[in-house]
């Protein structure tokens, strides 16, 4: 019982509380925290809520950004660009056919292209530090620059055709470009993705590399395990949750990035690269003035939708692999 | 001191002290008040002594301040112009100004379209009442209606989902700047020489034995270089124009029609999409991955021998190092077995000048418009942005504005025989021709479907938008 009391008691150690405790806090240290805190609680304010709410808001509206009035459509951009407007919803499809591919593929490709860069420039003797500049120059080059160069080497008449017809592989040249034929385009943007993806990722994976117990991996060679037996039964294993987040950062990139396919496509040609990304941009600022805002806005809160359920996966596997 | 007033004293200073802090967010939060509603005053000169305007077009800019020289000798107003663009820059920075209450005095802007959806929004002004018949006698008479909300417009209006909702019948948002159309195509005068063709091809079919002609005397180089990056250009600019001339004003509106008889799924249909097929051996490599400006710029570089544009096309040529003397144009052919033999194309205004709700010299902006719409103002402004004045040039516009823009002038046509890509009244409200562009794109130059395919696909799609009517 005693016990029972002191538990449920107050503790003796401890000073009474309430009234001697608020008034700790003098009426100009409450007005300097609120001075302190206030810039920040109005920038998320205004940001934040006001533009989330404005931008849920008008996912249920029908506006161009220039009309005076929104008109309200209930679910009907929802449906409409799911299943319910034919002049919409299979532009959607396809977007969101090529945007699977990107998925899939971006977040594979840069895995199976940065762990052996990090592990190559781990091993390296000689000039690690410059490799690794080199290696990053991708990620801090601008962007558009790069896409437009991209763009470039990709034409017809571009060094990548020159490059095949100068080494004797001239029947992989595309005649009509990387990025105008159809059925490479797309591949193109998605090699394109992870080149510039990779830096990143090689990096994260360095990092990692470098954090390992060398005691971990001279027991695994006393034990006579050979390179590709450290790497693989060793390393990736220990290297597993840093996969899982780049795993989830291309998965993001995918689904919400557009820029590269924006600059260099545009979704072309014949809308063959067109991803859910840029049919949400498209909507909002490449419709000429069409009443299209609450469809852009409502695919961009189903694309959030994704992302939430991808993050909340991604946190399951990362419990498990950690 | 008592006792009772250091204390009352000191309270008083913590209280102060207390209150600073706030009241200094208070001092500026009104300060960030008053700076967003001093934005109010507008982009426009508040001292009415300069006007400012916007245009999305670069080489209107330099054109526009040489007319405005002459127009602040005559009446002390001085003008400002500022390009923004390209189309989709501008009319998001017509958007942001707009929500900001920092509109320019005046726009340029895409007539009977982008005015319209303006002036519905209250952006513009109505100029019906200023616009007198001296001011429109100026222009020509295919265009003086341009500009103005008619009965067509304002049945569109009131369609679901219409962007120009609130306009009303009669009412004037922009007076034209520049005119002009599609379908015209600029070929490269000394390869069509070193290939033996001396004179522009009358027919569709003359046109596509001329492609075949330079390709065989120019493999690299001798194609068609257009824009198709932005895909409604081969649907308007290249197959509309040939389809006129094929079907004849009627049976060329119904392909946007819903009977299945007579649209893009008809035989008729098909037949129009395999004469435009005709020129997909044409195509130069990799057409379908540039912008506009890019095929042009292909053009100017020789990378093409034509290169399908419009009247204003002319100008970013010459702008980028082809000289305007080595080009021959000619409006896009009808086939021999045609409705027209004799097609030609109708000017519609392309840009014209609005003034803005919020300006505070509207009386300066209106001065500044008619001062344009003058005959040696306009034939200044031609000349210098190398595109087509809306005015009435005299029976010699060469002498005004040249013999390359006074050929193009003088190719207009009027009537039934003139295809007119301003008229869009045969098309549903929701058409968007990005969309339709990019279905045809799949015939021609991708060659993933079949014209019977893309017939089929296209009803599809256009219907989709007749269901929103």
């Amino acid at each position: 019982m005693a016990v029972s009391t002191i538990v449920k008691g107050p503790s003796p150690t401890r000073r009474a509380p309430s009234r001697r405790r608020r008034s700790r806090y003098r009426g100009s240290e409450v007005a300097w925290g609120v001075a302190f805190v206030a810039p920040a609680i109005l920038l998320f304010a205004v940001m934040g809520v006001y533009t989330i709410g404005y931008g849920f808001a008008l996912s249920f509206a029908s506006w161009n950004g220039f009309t005076p009035h929104w008109t309200w459509v209930g679910l009907r951009n929802y449906t409409g660009l799911l299943w319910n407007d034919p002049a919409y919803a299979p532009i959607v499809h396809q977007a969101a056919l090529n945007t699977l591919w990107v998925m899939i593929a971006v977040p594979v490709l840069t895995v199976l292209a940065s762990f052996p860069l990090a592990l190559l420039l781990n091993s390296a003797r000689r000039f690690a530090a410059v490799l690794r500049s080199v290696y990053f120059l991708p990620y801090v080059t601008s962007g558009i620059a790069l896409y437009f160069a991209w763009q470039y080497v990709l034409q017809p008449d571009g060094a990548i055709n020159l490059l095949l017809r100068s080494v004797g592989l001239g029947s992989l040249q595309q005649p009509q470009g990387f990025l105008g034929n159809p059925s490479t385009a797309l591949p193109t943007l998605i090699v394109i993705t992870v080149w510039s993806a990779v830096p990143v990722s090689m990096l994260l994976y360095l990092a990692g590399l470098q954090s390992v117990d060398t005691t971990l991996l001279e027991a695994a060679q006393i034990d006579g395990a050979g390179w590709w037996r450290i790497t693989r039964s060793v390393l990736w294993p220990l290297l597993k949750p840093i996969t899982a987040i780049i795993v989830l950062l291309g998965l993001r990139d995918s689904l919400q990035g557009f820029q590269t396919f924006l600059i260099m496509t545009n979704g072309g040609p014949g809308n063959h690269t067109n991803v859910l990304g840029l049919e949400t941009y498209r909507l909002a600022f490449l419709s000429h003035l069409d009443t299209t805002l609450g469809l852009s806005s409502a695919l961009g809160w189903m694309l959030f939708l994704a992302a939430v359920i991808l993050a909340a996966v991604n946190l399951r596997v990362m419990r498990r692999v950690t | 001191m008592a006792p009772w007033t250091r204390r009352l004293g000191t309270v008083m200073t913590h209280r102060t002290r207390a209150r600073r802090p706030l009241l200094a967010v208070l001092v500026g939060l009104a300060l960030a008040a008053t700076a967003a509603c001093s934005g109010g005053s507008g982009g426009g000169s508040p001292s009415g002594k300069t006007l400012v305007m916007w245009t999305f077009k670069q080489s209107h800019v330099k054109a526009l301040q040489k007319v405005a020289e002459g127009f602040t000798k005559e009446t002390g107003i001085s003008v400002t112009v500022q390009a923004y663009g390209p189309d989709d820059v501008f009319l998001t920075k017509v958007q942001a100004a707009a929500k900001t209450h920092d509109l320019p005095d005046l726009l340029e802007v895409h007539t009977n379209g982008d005015d319209f959806t303006f002036g519905a929004a209250g952006l513009l002004t109505d100029l019906a009442k200023d616009v007198d018949s001296g001011w429109l006698d100026n222009y020509l008479s295919q265009v003086r209606v341009d500009g103005t909300v008619t009965d067509q417009y304002y049945q569109q209006s009131l369609t679901k989902d219409s962007k120009t909702k609130g306009i009303k019948l009669g009412q004037r948002y922009s007076v034209p700047l520049t005119i002009g159309t599609f379908g015209i195509v600029y070929a490269n005068k000394q390869r069509l020489t070193a290939a033996g063709i001396t004179s522009a091809p009358t027919t569709w079919d003359d046109f596509v034995a001329d492609l075949a002609k330079v390709k065989a005397s120019q493999p690299t180089g001798g194609g068609i270089s257009l824009g198709l990056k932005a895909p409604s250009t081969g649907l308007e600019w290249f197959m509309q124009p040939m389809a006129y001339g094929l079907l004849g004003p009627d049976r060329f509106r119904a392909l946007w029609g819903k009977d299945h008889a007579t649209n893009f799924s008809a035989p008729t249909g098909t037949q129009v999409l395999e004469t435009y097929g005709q020129v997909t051996p044409y195509w130069m490599p990799g057409t379908q991955s540039l912008d506009i400006d890019a095929a042009d710029l292909a053009f100017a570089q020789g990378k093409s021998t034509f290169d399908i544009g419009g009247t204003f096309t002319l100008a970013f040529l010459a702008q980028n190092g082809f000289d305007p003397a080595n080009v021959l144009t000619f409006p896009i052919p009808a086939p021999a077995n045609g409705a027209i033999k004799d097609l030609s194309l109708a000017p519609f205004t392309l840009t014209g000048t609005s003034v803005s709700a919020t300006t505070k010299n509207r009386a300066g902006a209106l001065q500044w418009l008619r001062y344009l719409a003058k005959a040696d103002a306009s034939a200044t402004f031609a000349k210098a942005a190398l595109d087509i004045p809306p005015t009435n040039l005299g029976a010699d516009p060469n002498a005004a504005v040249g013999p390359v823009l006074g050929a193009m002038i003088n190719s207009f046509g009027s009537g039934p025989s003139a295809y007119n890509p301003g008229d869009t009244t045969y098309r549903p409200q929701a058409y968007n021709s990005g969309d339709v562009g990019s279905v045809l794109m799949n015939y021609t130059p991708l060659k993933t479907q079949s014209a019977a395919q893309t017939g089929a696909a296209l009803t599809k799609l256009i219907n989709s938008y007749w269901a929103k009517q």
